[in-house]
């Protein structure tokens, strides 16, 4: 073999050895593209349309219009002020349970390997049949619920949970409880375990008592954990949809029209996909920004850790 | 870098690349085939194989099945493949598929959706492709012919048509000391509350989901009685006159309030369906409820109950006791027509063989008054023996004769009737709970009508 063979096939090893990453990435990147960023483009461009479904024809340019119209609408400021009710009483109620099981499923009940698997069920069900089992639970004529509640005494007349406005939203809120709870347990259970023993050993050695181990030991070390359920319950809860969608329908009135419903509603029922994707597009902002927040408290974690 | 810069390039490339093809003009519908000639429609003399798509809502699907079963029978060479949906689901689940033009070929449609539905192209006026349909125009109830009429144009076929009526549990108000039916919106209140001091919790029921359909049907129904002629919602130029203090909605609405806060009115209703009305109706939970007609022969089934037998319709209280009368149909789409002749032929023999006649009967319609108490448009049907001897072992057929002859459509049908419609729910919602004023739910409902009409 010559030198100026030697010499080809180093040329092309090299050629390749910079091409190859590029190629190695091109199919996920044409993926990408194709089923995400050209879809959302697709979305942003509609935003700025008239695009009224039962008008195919007719699409005329109309910039913010969309964007201005729903944001100044009552049922935007509605929903909005529906979805921030929402979201603060369902992430602290899911962070609350979450913390709760796992402290109880981390200690030395015997039960708990079988509570484990058993806790995780709700989550594992889809939030269309957990709204399903939440409507027919509250259900004003024989719903359990009431049922209960009735033969205990507690109440003289069956309540038709999802009829009054303010316990429509409350019902929302435990079903998103019941249903995101478990794996926010999940979370929170294998940070406990993340913790070592001689922590606690030394805190006790010092004369801490449970509380005191809690607030000083446990807390401090599930921070990151308690970030991240929050992060992600938060993004999850302004994006509920399939609950209401079974068990409310957004109603009574407009009680439980959260953003996302609204924006369902606006395609769907007004028809008009104009106002729905800029209600999307806003919704995509709010989630962006909520990411972007995250993604600087791990950050800022990682650093002071 | 190199490395990173070339990176940095193929992202904008594919960024930009994306973007070019999103901002391109949207997809543009393929232009509307043109009604091919009469004979085009004629049967080819080969008749070649024809599968047809059918989307109803799930109501009698096995009865459906079987009329299928023996078309099938009549016309072997054409094949119908049927799907379902709920009714609750039926016009989002239809618009997404419609707005994808995923068209399937013959749908069930409904008066308060015709218009969005055939102003955008959804559905093909049937007498274009069907010249003889209109043939059955001169037999058909009127409120039923203008429901399928759009722009001078029939665009279906009565699956059946129906009045909405107001019932009440007579064995409840014999019991109440009340031996004949209320005839104003101030009778049901008196009554309503001698039963509740009675022990009867709630007796006023409603399906009032803002997800059911008929529940802007009975309100308007609820306005149509205390209105005496026509333009009891909107006047000649579609301008809302419901909106204003002392109007029949108004009064109606007041009534409502007035019903809900005494505890008579069961407060379940803003989230009840249909078929959870006629149960509570069927176990003596109430004593007055409105719903389509229809459900009187399930409600007065033997064996159903305490009270089969005992549920009466009474004409719709009020000053005119008018009511709401509506029509569901058959109706065709684009997609047939895509599809060329032999589909239009195999269409259009459906249509007549379940919306219109075979062998001089109105077979389909027929069978679904008899066997399952829906009401139709075919006036003739009327004066069929079977259909008499199978109305009268659920009500009265003179009542429902001269109910019947109250009805009209819905005012305001227009293309964004349906999105109006659903708006209006949640603010009547809001004005029963105490959310919102009376008239300013009244307000609402006209600002967003004035809106949708722009």
């Amino acid at each position: 073999m010559t030198t100026l063979d030697h010499a080809v096939i180093r040329r092309k090893a090299k050629l390749w050895d910079r091409l190859y990453p590029y190629f190695s990435v091109l199919l996920p990147i044409l993926v990408i593209g194709l089923f995400t960023i050209y879809p959302v483009l697709y979305a942003v461009r509609i935003s700025f349309y008239q695009y009224i479904l039962t008008k195919p024809k007719v699409h005329p340019f109309v910039g913010l219009a969309n964007y201005i119209e729903v944001v100044t609408s009552y049922y935007f400021r509605n929903s909005l002020i529906n979805t921030a009710v929402y979201t603060v009483a369902a992430v602290i109620g899911i962070t609350l349970f979450g913390l709760g099981v796992a402290l109880l499923l981390n200690s030395k009940i015997r039960s708990a390997n079988a509570l484990r698997v058993i806790i995780l069920l709700p989550w594992a069900i889809p939030a269309v049949v957990g709204g399903l089992i939440w409507k027919w639970i509250l259900n004003s004529d024989f719903g359990i619920l009431n049922g209960i509640l009735y033969a205990a005494g507690f109440i003289k007349e069956y309540i038709p949970f999802l009829a009054n406005p303010n316990l429509a939203k409350l019902s929302l809120i435990m079903a998103a409880i019941w249903k995101e709870g478990p794996l926010a347990a999940i979370f929170f259970l294998a940070g406990l375990q993340l913790i070592p023993n001689e922590l606690y050993e030394a805190a006790k050695i010092d004369g801490g008592g449970g509380w005191k181990i809690f607030r000083h030991v446990t807390l401090p070390l599930l921070k990151p954990i308690i970030l991240i359920v929050v992060i992600y319950e938060t993004i999850t809860a302004i994006l509920v949809f399939d609950l209401i969608y079974v068990m409310t329908g957004g109603g009574p009135g407009d009680a439980t029209s959260m953003i996302s419903w609204f924006a369902y509603a606006e395609i769907f029922k007004n028809l008009n996909l104009g106002h729905g994707v800029a209600l999307a597009v806003i919704i995509a902002l709010i989630i962006l920004a909520l990411i972007l927040a995250y993604l600087r408290i791990i950050k800022y974690e990682e650093v002071v850790g | 870098m190199e490395g990173s810069s070339i990176w940095k390039k193929l992202l904008v490339l594919l960024v930009l690349a994306s973007f070019i093809i999103g901002c391109q003009p949207p997809a543009q519908p393929t232009p509307e085939a043109q009604p091919p000639a009469v004979e085009e429609t004629q049967p080819p003399s080969e008749a070649k194989p024809v599968e047809l798509t059918f989307v109803t809502w799930s109501y009698g699907v096995e009865t459906i099945a079987d009329n299928i079963k023996k078309f099938q029978e009549r016309y072997p060479n054409i094949t119908v493949t049927h799907k379902d949906y709920s009714w609750l689901e039926y016009h989002d689940t239809m618009v997404a598929a419609f707005a994808a033009e995923n068209y399937p070929d013959l749908v069930y449609g409904s008066d308060h959706w015709l218009q969005e539905w055939a102003s955008a192209g959804w559905l093909v006026p049937i007498e274009d492709y069907c010249p003889d349909v209109k043939e059955y125009s001169a037999e058909l109830a009127p409120y039923a012919l203008e429901g399928m009429t759009y722009e001078g144009k029939v665009y279906g076929l009565s699956y059946y048509a129906d009045t909405i009526d107001f019932v009440y549990n007579e064995a409840l108000l014999k019991k109440a000391g009340f031996d004949k039916a209320p005839e104003t919106w101030d009778d049901v209140y008196t009554m309503a509350k001698a039963l509740k001091e009675q022990g009867l919790q709630y007796p006023i029921i409603m399906a009032w989901s803002q997800k059911e359909g008929a529940f802007p049907e009975a309100w308007t129904s609820m306005v149509f009685s205390q209105h005496e002629g026509h333009h009891a919602l909107f006047d000649a130029d579609l301008k809302p006159t419901f909106n204003k203090e002392g109007s029949a909605a108004y009064q109606i609405m007041e009534w409502l309030v007035k019903v809900y806060n005494e505890g008579l009115f069961n407060p379940a209703s803003l989230t009840t369906a249909e078929i959870d009305q006629v149960k509570a109706m069927q176990a003596g939970q109430a004593a007055f409820t409105i719903f389509p007609q229809y459900n009187m022969a399930e409600v007065n089934k033997p064996g159903s109950g305490e009270y089969a037998g005992q549920f009466k319709i009474a004409l719709m209280p009020g000053k005119s006791h008018a009511t709401v009368g509506y029509v569901r149909f058959y109706a065709m789409t684009p997609g047939v027509v895509n599809k060329g002749p032999e589909y239009i032929d195999a269409a259009c023999k459906f249509l007549h063989y379940f919306g219109g006649k075979t062998d001089g009967q109105y077979l389909v319609v027929k069978r679904w008054a008899v066997e399952n108490g829906l009401g139709f448009a075919q006036l003739p049907l009327y004066q069929d023996p079977d259909v008499i001897a199978a109305f009268s072992s659920w009500g009265d057929v003179p009542t429902i004769e001269q109910q019947a002859k109250l009805a009209r459509s819905k005012e305001g049908l227009t293309t964004w009737y349906g999105a109006w419609d659903i708006f209006a729910r949640a603010e009547i919602h809001k004005a029963i709970l105490g959310e919102t004023p009376i008239v300013d739910a009244l307000n609402n409902m006209a600002n967003k009508w004035l809106e949708l009409a722009q």
